[in-house]
């Protein structure tokens, strides 16, 4: 499912998200309105459901629309992984469905995928 | 940019394994994701934030993540911790002896004045029920900290147990930031702090000074 199956224009105001960011399954809040700067590249992540459990080489797809978090303790509610390499990845808190993202541990940048989460 | 938060609390969750604490860590929920890959690496640690008295606090709560298997928990992971929940399951037994072993591992590795808070979980399966809700408060005031009992699978009282210890720190570094603005200089300094200490600490026995 590409990023640009759906229409995100208006969910960016000034650069940032213009609305709550959601978890899709469970509906707790991740990120409140303006609190996340849209950014765009590419990056391989893990997908939700695998379809057999290989840690070593998981199943993923490019994902290209991020929003970007500075400062970690901006999140509303959010799960962070152990490490794996350099990321540790994102969930959500209460229901712990990820990864909707990861974290970089070399510049301390968060960023969600866009199409993981709903805007509400 | 600036802080959206007035308060950053880090909490830890102790106790044996099995008694709950990756369920209270956050509200128990039915479509658990067991079979992904999220599951397969295990969370480290989750952010969530909660308003208490108008004032938006951050909590940065850790699991022991399978340590306490060791029987014992490094300082490293003590390291700052301003909070920690202490867990047994009420259907057993050893875990509730345990809770002394827990208190004297945090004796010898956490900052003295970390603020802790008991919790009898699994309450919801009053029929397995092990350990008296009498013995739980009783073993409370032996250490002068606030007790609960709570089920974490049917979400009862967890968010209340929260609450509860993030109020008591921010209770008590208001009451550290008061002594500091208003104590004077010089011989009176000391006799400052230790009126300030008395009201958190009336219930407590003797901790490592």
């Amino acid at each position: 499912m590409p990023d640009c199956s759906e229409n995100y224009e208006k969910e960016i105001s000034d650069g940032k998200n213009a609305r709550n960011i959601k978890c899709k399954y469970c509906n707790s809040v991740i990120l409140t309105p303006s609190t996340a700067a849209f950014t765009s590249f590419e990056f391989q992540l893990p997908l939700i459901r695998q379809s057999k459990i290989n840690e070593q080489n998981p199943e993923t797809e490019n994902v290209s629309l991020f929003w970007a978090v500075t400062d970690m303790f901006t999140f509303q509610n959010v799960g962070f992984s152990n490490t794996v390499g350099n990321n540790k990845y994102l969930t959500c808190a209460d229901c712990e469905a990820g990864p909707i993202g990861y974290h970089d541990l070399s510049n301390k940048m968060s960023y969600v995928a866009l199409s993981r989460v709903i805007h509400s | 940019m600036a802080k959206t938060y007035d308060y950053l609390f880090k909490l830890l969750l102790i106790g044996d394994s099995g008694v709950g604490k990756t369920c209270i860590l956050f509200r128990f929920s039915e479509d658990a994701f067991n079979t992904t890959f999220i599951s397969t690496i295990g969370i480290d640690f989750k952010i969530r934030t909660i308003d208490l008295d108008g004032k938006k606090i951050k909590l940065q709560i850790w699991d022991t993540a399978g340590q306490e298997r060791f029987r014992t928990i490094t300082t490293a992971y003590y390291r700052g911790a301003m909070g920690i929940m202490l867990v047994y399951d009420i259907t057993n037994e050893k875990s509730f002896e345990n809770i002394k072993n827990w208190i004297r591992n945090i004796e010898e590795n956490a900052s003295a004045d970390v603020e802790k808070m008991l919790l009898g979980n699994k309450c919801e399966l009053e029929e397995k029920r092990q350990v008296s809700k009498e013995r739980g408060e009783q073993l409370a005031i032996e250490y002068g900290i606030k007790f609960i009992e709570t089920s974490a699978k049917a979400s009862i009282r967890v968010e209340e147990a929260f609450y509860t210890l993030a109020r008591d720190i921010k209770a008590k570094m208001e009451k550290k930031l008061v002594s500091k603005l208003y104590t004077p200089r010089g011989g009176h300094q000391l006799k400052a702090s230790e009126l300030q200490k008395k009201p958190t600490s009336w219930l407590s026995r003797c901790t490592i000074l």
